[in-house]
């Protein structure tokens, strides 16, 4: 009876206990978080178009060279404190997308004669080597730009309806830069001479020295690509990070992560893999913070790497 | 018979022990104190390169998350004084037993794989332990650090010994790290090092005549993970706190580069590459603000002309100059290593 009772009160009140204005204050929260979650998996995704066009270039020189390029970061920290300083004379954004990408396309060409060069084919020396590099583009940038972070405003500053969100134009734009860089390397890789070329030194070379192809000048060529795409990628992640002599040292392990999941040497997966890390991280950012995002993508790292170590994307593998 | 080879290497290393035991008198004749202090971090770290050696030049596995272990010998001694309010030797045998836990356990996943990707792994596996540290503030202090007051090492009724003392605490420190080195010298000579030459030199044979290679790998892993939490409980002793940014994989970096820039694959390389970088940094940046540009000229200096280390260019030399007319020494040459491939300019 008094069980019966208080069942019935329970499910009346059930009944009148989730009100219409109360459940639209749950749905819209949900849309707030479902909200949130969105934003920050596109932020994720842009952020790893972004660690593509770096982890890119990182591939192609390991590939090629066989160099572990421990000063890639660096690079990649070169190009946006170049943004910084042209920004800052010129006021021309646009003027720094252009040309910091050729500065790093000269200056990788430089390198590799000065440093790569001599230490040719020897993995573990050319840790060394680019771990000195590393060093003196840290503390060069520190002696002449400063050690305080610095800031770039993004050069269009407006938002976008993206769905349900209010979202940055510049990230979006930003991912479509990083978008065209990806697509025209690529089709530079397989429509010209040169990216031929890179490729069959790539596969054979002792067969492509011996059918004439120029295979120092490949090697020059390739690590200025690829400090190219670093430091076009700074110049891309500049108005979104800090400009700060000490951001390559951040994004280095996350760029060889990318390379190691996509597979080693194999240029498209790099490119799925960044963006797929991004992405992850960026959901999980939703729900705790950062670093922990980060501890959960290292661990997906490192069972990818005990599972599948040849990387996630064979069939993407040419 | 002895050759003149080794009799001038014996000599140089004697030399080389009397001048680490008279560093506490000699270095402030013509320098001041701070030069005896930078001679035991020269000593602790040079232990933490003799670990990447042990790993890359004797078994052909390149570590770059050895700074995991440092961060945990820290770690296992500042927590263990701190937190549990342990005794000198309690807490000293808590980060030995800490180390030699976790290497086991990482080394059961970390050495299933070789080369690069036994690279990434252990960068991914110490970078996990980094982030953990730097977030677990309460246990860590994140990457402030937490510190700890040194308590006695030996105390009988009045007298007490503490590494408060300069002198003791160096002397404690060449101690240590001269056992670590005797003893990694010795295990090189025992069958188990013959073993594991093996197993660097060609893996598939050295399995193929009945060598567990896995169980090699590991057991260098275990001893190497010893190794460097060993270097890191002195570091800890020696700065009396722990901090979590000396788990960041760049300190693994900067061991694998003094090894390489001594000379992997020899016993002394760890520390002439460890002494020569660290004197250099100390001695520059009293004359220039960004020392560190001239020392990362040097270091590519150092590996485009002496791609075998400096140990490996001075034992070159030595046998060019007196090592021809030597008739004890081996005629045959010995089969290029893994490390010696990976460090030849191949073509």
């Amino acid at each position: 009876m008094v069980a019966e009772y208080s069942d019935s009160r329970l499910r009346k009140s059930g009944d009148r206990g989730v009100s219409e204005v109360e459940k639209k204050i749950i749905q819209g929260g949900l849309r707030v978080v479902s909200n949130l979650v969105f934003a920050l998996a596109v932020n994720g995704i842009v952020w790893g178009l972004i660690v593509a066009l770096i982890a890119l270039g990182l591939s192609v020189i390991f590939g090629l060279l066989d160099i572990i390029n421990i000063a890639h970061g660096d690079f990649f920290m070169v190009g946006t404190v170049l943004a910084w300083v042209i920004f800052e004379a010129t006021g021309n954004f646009w003027l720094a997308l252009l040309i910091v990408p050729l500065i790093g396309l000269v200056l990788g060409g430089v390198v590799e004669r000065l440093v790569i060069h001599p230490i040719k084919n020897a993995a573990a020396l050319s840790i060394v080597a680019t771990f000195g590099l590393s060093i003196i583009l840290q503390e060069g940038v520190r002696a002449t730009f400063g050690a305080a972070p610095k800031r770039i405003l993004p050069p269009i500053q407006g938002t976008v309806e993206l769905f349900d969100i209010e979202y940055d134009q510049y990230r979006l734009l930003a991912a479509a830069i990083s978008v065209v860089a990806i697509a025209s390397f690529f089709l530079f890789l397989h429509r010209t001479k040169f990216g031929t070329w890179m490729r069959a030194v790539r596969q054979d070379r002792e067969s492509a020295i011996t059918m004439g192809i120029p295979a120092q000048r490949v090697f020059t060529l390739t690590f200025a690509l690829g400090t190219a795409l670093a430091t076009l990628g700074g110049v891309v992640a500049a108005p979104i990070t800090t400009v700060d002599f000490r951001t390559g040292v951040d994004i280095l392990p996350f760029s060889f992560m990318a390379v190691i999941i996509g597979g080693l040497g194999n240029l498209p997966g790099t490119a799925a893999a960044a963006v797929l890390l991004a992405f992850l991280e960026g959901i999980i950012t939703g729900f705790t913070d950062p670093t922990v995002a980060r501890i959960a993508s290292l661990c997906l790292m490192s069972a990818v790497l005990m599972v599948r170590s040849q990387g996630l994307f064979t069939g993407l593998a040419k | 018979m002895t050759s003149r080879v080794d009799r001038i290497n014996r000599g140089l290393a004697i030399a080389l022990g009397l001048f680490f035991v008279a560093v506490p008198w000699l270095l402030p004749l013509f320098a001041s104190n701070f030069w005896v202090n930078v001679t035991a971090e020269i000593l602790i770290w040079s232990l933490l390169a003799a670990s990447v050696n042990l790993l890359f030049g004797y078994v052909g596995l390149l570590s770059f998350g050895q700074a995991l272990f440092f961060g945990l010998g820290m770690y296992g001694v500042t927590i263990g004084v701190a937190k549990f309010g342990l005794g000198f030797w309690p807490a000293f045998g808590l980060e030995i037993g800490v180390s030699v836990l976790m290497s086991f356990v990482i080394g059961i996943f970390a050495v299933r794989l070789t080369w690069h990707y036994f690279a990434i792994i252990t960068v991914v596996f110490s970078q996990i332990f980094y982030f953990l540290a730097l977030t677990w503030k309460s246990v860590t202090g994140g990457d402030d650090g937490m510190s700890f007051s040194m308590p006695p090492m030996l105390s009988v009724g009045e007298f007490e010994i503490s590494l408060t003392d300069q002198t003791y605490q160096y002397f404690f420190i060449l101690v240590v790290v001269a056992l670590s080195f005797y003893l990694k010298y010795r295990l090189l000579q025992s069958p188990l090092g013959k073993a594991l030459i093996a197993v660097r030199e060609n893996d598939a044979r050295a399995e193929l005549i009945g060598l567990n290679v896995y169980g090699l790998r590991l057991t260098a892993f275990v001893i190497a993970g010893f190794l460097t939490g060993t270097a890191g409980a002195l570091f800890a002793f020696l700065g009396r706190y722990a901090s979590a940014s000396y788990m960041f994989y760049q300190v693994s970096g900067e061991g694998v580069v003094w090894t390489i820039i001594g000379g992997a694959g020899t016993l002394l390389g760890p520390v002439v590459g460890t002494g020569l970088l660290i004197i250099l940094r100390e001695e520059l940046s009293t004359y220039w603000e960004y020392s560190l540009i001239p020392v990362g000229v040097i270091v590519i200096l150092a590996v485009i002309f002496a791609p075998k280390g400096i140990v490996g260019l001075y034992n070159d030399l030595l046998e060019r100059w007196f090592g021809a007319d030597d008739e004890s020494r081996p005629v045959s040459r010995p089969q290029p290593s893994e490390p010696a491939r990976l460090l030849s300019r191949g073509e």
